[in-house]
């Protein structure tokens, strides 16, 4: 029987929102305080070189100038951007406040702090530095091949992993196989708000930073540990944030700010403009990988062999961790008796990587669906058939990481979504000649829920219910713009039937709120929504113990409906609202309305999406234009229904833009050539198709009312699937990404050629 | 230099350096912080504000060329603590995610809305193209922007 919902599946306003639409809501760039500075970072012009001199004689000359920092004037201790905890694992310290080597364009040189923005910034500009330029590697390979220069002290090699799981089983039908090779390139995350933080230490030695971050207590345990400081006597409070995407989730900004603010005794303000945005933050790594695969004619999988390259840039941040889960993607999604996946992550003196949505997954599930787009072809076979034969089935289990899938219904996401999409007709119906060629593609994606099974994965909260009904969710909730805390308001207002407006819901500070290590791995609705739902239930279960007592009536004989406790089982109903009851258990039963949880996640099973293109191709210029989508998630059960469907038309603007058009690209002097939105290219809205989102509801797991992570999966499998759709429209083999106007003509041109033979 | 303009309604006299941006005389000088800055080079949109009736990326005007004209921002769509139409409909539609981009958004709608009051989709997507939005992909930002002049509700805050 279908379960009916009164908030749960609606479509609710993101949190805040009446302040977002007037302009009311202030993000880091609108903070003020008393006797605040301003901050300017000098980057590196070079790849790689030492920083020999600097004279900051004409910069200190500026009106308002406070002072000017370098490697000459700042502590050298190491430290990791990447590290949520103490002793972190895969966590290498290899950078410092300011470099005394650099190793990209890009790298942290200096900074000054000055009474404006402006005077900072005319004062940066003033500075001489000297470097004495080192040679610089500016590809994995040129990194990989070169013995004489190192990038890190331990070699040019950040980590390598290999997993091979099961044998290939023995066969008597005949096989084929294929080999593949795919690259990805490099992303800006470009979230529309710069990065920037602001940091004050005062005079009882304590420091409080305000930051638009993923994470309060990783900010915490870098800048505390960095400064040797008592994690109690750091303070983190989030900021709104204007977009992350994995690009906040590191520490970036904030030790240096911290290192600033300690020494001015003021507070210091650091925004970022957006060239500092995309040469000095974090980039989606580029990634190349090879792909073989054994198949049986009739399309069974029986072995995929995949060997993974990652350019990590110039420091380790999260090489080791990323890398590895490039091998932990695919046997989520497809049934592979023999998988093995090598892979390393390499330094190489070029803007930094970082987590990026989907961490791994769009890199190497590009790779693999494409490849099975050729496989499918090969084997004269139709890309769904395919790829239902092998896909995953519900309550599989994941074989490289040993935890159960759950409730895994990609092979429904694929069926219910080609009959929406009407894929068979548009397959073999299309019109392969003339100017403007028509093809459509689909590709599958998984990922995760949450930490579980390598990482803290709790969090703690406190519910409580005011005298006058109203409540206060305490939690470290770190929305990251896509409506976090009208989820936990949805899930509070499910539980105990009350008005979402009643609910307010606070954002993350280490000094007041539980601790939860952050946003990470899609674990926000999975985890922190399941330690919501538990909290209210206790709180409902308050509710009730007071209501008895009020009402002279064992609990088991009471209900709760819109805002009121009934009771049941008597001729005449009694009611009793929330608000009598709440100031009747104060008052009279000299009892609090406070339930505290703290919740492990104890699963984590697969979240899917299958989306479908349809393309056309404009075979004279080479441009594409996506002229219709269909995302279809697995997402277990929608909460707020509009915001869902938006970050999936977000996720499809970002990955179309990964297939097609957005890249930053090395010159050969290793300076970043897409340093601007002047020449890095997003979608706009004339270039976006209407996305069509359909989802898939079963419960079967443990998130709230069997809700699943969207953030990532969103984005998983949208770039394979247009250039599939290219692939298809044109009958090219297109792997090397973005698959730009000049790539195209090139594979057409090769394509005359070879028929002309 | 002394420029004379109004914002929001409101008349200010201001002595201001002729090199200031019109996005930092609205934030540092007036305190309208609604108005925000996501590339400052006219690329992404947030700062869009309106000057005289047209759409304006306001990190692209210098001072001296707001003298004399009329400007409205964000924080002057709302009247009398009425949201207005618009911004009523982002809400509703989950137009709004982080909310970063929104103001600009909602401004380029609003000049679009006040020049021609039932747009096609084309001329809605062509109106909001020079703003970015990461979160969202546009299709809600359509919806909203379609529903609104849909309505038959008068839109207040409009601009004579």
């Amino acid at each position: 029987m279908k379960k009916e919902f009164k908030y749960v599946g609606g479509t609710f306003p993101c949190d805040h929102g009446v302040r977002k639409v007037t302009g009311d809501l202030d993000y880091c760039c609108d903070v003020k305080l008393p006797n605040m500075l301003y901050a300017k970072l000098l980057l590196s012009p070079i790849p790689h070189g030492i920083v020999k001199k600097i004279d900051t004689s004409r910069a200190e000359k500026v009106p308002g100038v406070i002072k000017i920092f370098s490697h000459f004037n700042a502590p050298d201790k190491m430290f990791s951007t990447y590290r949520i905890i103490p002793g972190q694992q895969m966590c290498i310290a290899d950078e410092t406040l300011f470099a005394e080597r650099v190793k990209y364009v890009g790298d942290r040189v200096a900074a000054v702090v000055a009474t404006s923005f402006a005077a900072a910034r005319e004062a940066v500009s003033l500075i001489d530095v000297e470097y004495e330029e080192l040679p610089a590697l500016l590809t994995p390979e040129e990194a990989l091949n070169n013995r004489e220069v190192k990038i890190q002290p331990r070699g040019n090699v950040a980590h390598e992993y290999v997993v091979d799981v099961g044998d290939v089983p023995s066969t008597t039908e005949d096989c084929i196989t294929m080999e593949s090779e795919t690259y990805t390139q490099r992303i800006h995350h470009a979230a529309i708000e710069p990065h920037g933080c602001i940091a004050y230490y005062d005079s009882s030695g304590k420091l409080t930073i305000w930051t638009p971050t993923q994470s309060v207590y990783g900010v915490r345990t870098v800048v505390a540990e960095l400064f040797d400081l008592k994690y109690s006597d750091v303070r983190v409070i989030k900021l709104p944030i204007g977009g992350s995407f994995g690009g906040k989730q590191e520490f970036l900004f904030e030790p240096v700010t911290s290192f600033m603010a300690m020494e001015t005794k003021r507070p210091v303000k650091l925004i970022l403009d957006r060239e500092e945005c995309i040469v000095h933050t974090r980039v989606r790594p580029e990634v190349k990988s090879r792909i073989k695969t054994t198949v049986t004619k009739s399309g069974k999988l029986l072995e995929l062999v995949a060997d993974s390259t990652l350019n990590a840039g110039a420091y380790s941040g999260a090489a080791p961790d990323y890398v590895t889960t490039l091998s932990q993607k695919v046997c989520k999604l497809y049934r592979i008796p023999h998988y093995r996946h090598s892979g390393r992550a390499v330094y190489t003196n070029t803007v930094r990587f970082g987590g990026s949505r989907g961490w791994g997954a769009p890199e190497i599930i590009t790779a693999v669906e494409i490849h099975m787009d050729q496989v499918a072809k090969k084997l004269g076979m139709d890309p769904v058939e395919f790829r239902l034969q092998n896909l995953v089935h519900p309550y599989d289990m994941d074989q490289v990481l040993h935890l159960s899938l759950g409730n895994a219904r990609v092979i429904e996401c694929l069926t219910k979504g080609a009959e929406a999409f009407r894929w068979k007709e548009r397959y073999n119906s299309q019109d392969k000649q003339g100017r403007y060629r028509r093809g459509v593609g689909v590709a599958c994606g998984a990922h995760k829920n949450g930490m579980y099974g390598g990482f803290i994965d709790s969090t703690s909260m406190v519910l409580k219910m005011n005298e006058d009904g109203s409540l206060n969710l305490n939690a470290s909730i770190h929305d990251v713009g896509c409506g976090i805390g009208t989820v936990m308001k949805i899930i509070i207002a499910e539980v105990l039937d009350i008005d979402l407006d009643l609910i307010t819901v606070t954002e993350a500070d280490t000094e007041y709120t539980g601790y939860d290590p952050g946003v990470y791995g899609s674990r926000v609705t999975y985890v922190v929504g399941a330690c919501a739902k538990k909290t209210a239930e206790l709180l409902k279960d308050q509710i009730l113990e007071n209501a008895a007592l009020i009402l002279g009536k064992p609990k088991e004989y009471l209900r709760v409906e819109n805002g009121c406790v009934y009771t049941v089982g008597e001729a005449e109903k009694r009611v009793i609202t929330y608000k009598e009851i709440a100031e009747k258990a104060v008052r009279e039963n000299f009892r609090c309305l406070n339930a505290a949880y703290t919740y492990y996640s104890t699963s984590n099973p697969g979240s899917y999406s299958v989306q479908f293109a349809e393309v056309v191709v404009d075979t004279l210029t080479g441009l594409t234009s996506v002229t219709d989508f269909l995302a279809v998630s697995d997402i277990g059960r929608a909460l707020n229904r509009g915001m869902v469907e938006g970050q999936f038309q977000g996720a499809v603007q970002m990955g179309i833009g990964y297939a097609l058009c957005e890249e930053i690209k090395i010159d050969d002097k290793g300076r970043p050539l897409n340093n601007s939105f002047a020449n890095y290219h997003m979608l706009t809205a004339l270039d976006m198709p209407d996305v069509k989102v359909l989802l898939i509801e079963h419960e079967g797991d443990d998130g709230p009312f069997g809700a699943k992570s969207i953030g990532e999966i969103s984005n998983v499998p949208t770039a394979a699937a247009v250039v599939n759709a290219v692939n298809n429209a044109l009958g090219t083999s297109l792997s090397d990404l973005p698959v730009t106007p000049d790539k195209i003509l090139a594979a057409l041109a090769e394509q005359k050629k070879v028929g002309a033979c | 230099m002394l420029i004379e303009f109004k914002v929001n309604g409101k008349s200010y006299n201001l002595d201001v350096c002729p090199s200031l941006r019109l996005i930092d005389l609205l934030r540092d000088e007036l305190g309208l912080t609604g108005t925000k800055e996501g590339c400052g080079e006219g690329e992404c949109g947030s700062c869009t504000v309106i000057m005289d009736g047209k759409a304006v990326n306001s990190c692209l005007v210098l001072a001296p060329q707001v003298d004399g004209k009329e400007i409205l921002t964000v924080e002057g769509l709302a009247q009398d603590g009425q949201l207005d139409l618009l911004q009523q409909k982002f809400l509703e539609h989950s137009a709004v995610e982080c909310g970063f981009c929104t103001p600009g958004m909602l401004m380029s709608a609003k000049a679009l809305l006040m020049k021609n009051p039932h747009p096609t989709e084309e001329e809605i997507r062509t109106a909001i193209a020079g703003n970015l939005c990461r979160c969202a992909g546009y299709s809600k930002v359509v919806a909203a922007i379609k529903a609104a002049a849909g309505s038959t509700d008068r839109s207040p805050g409009q601009v004579e």
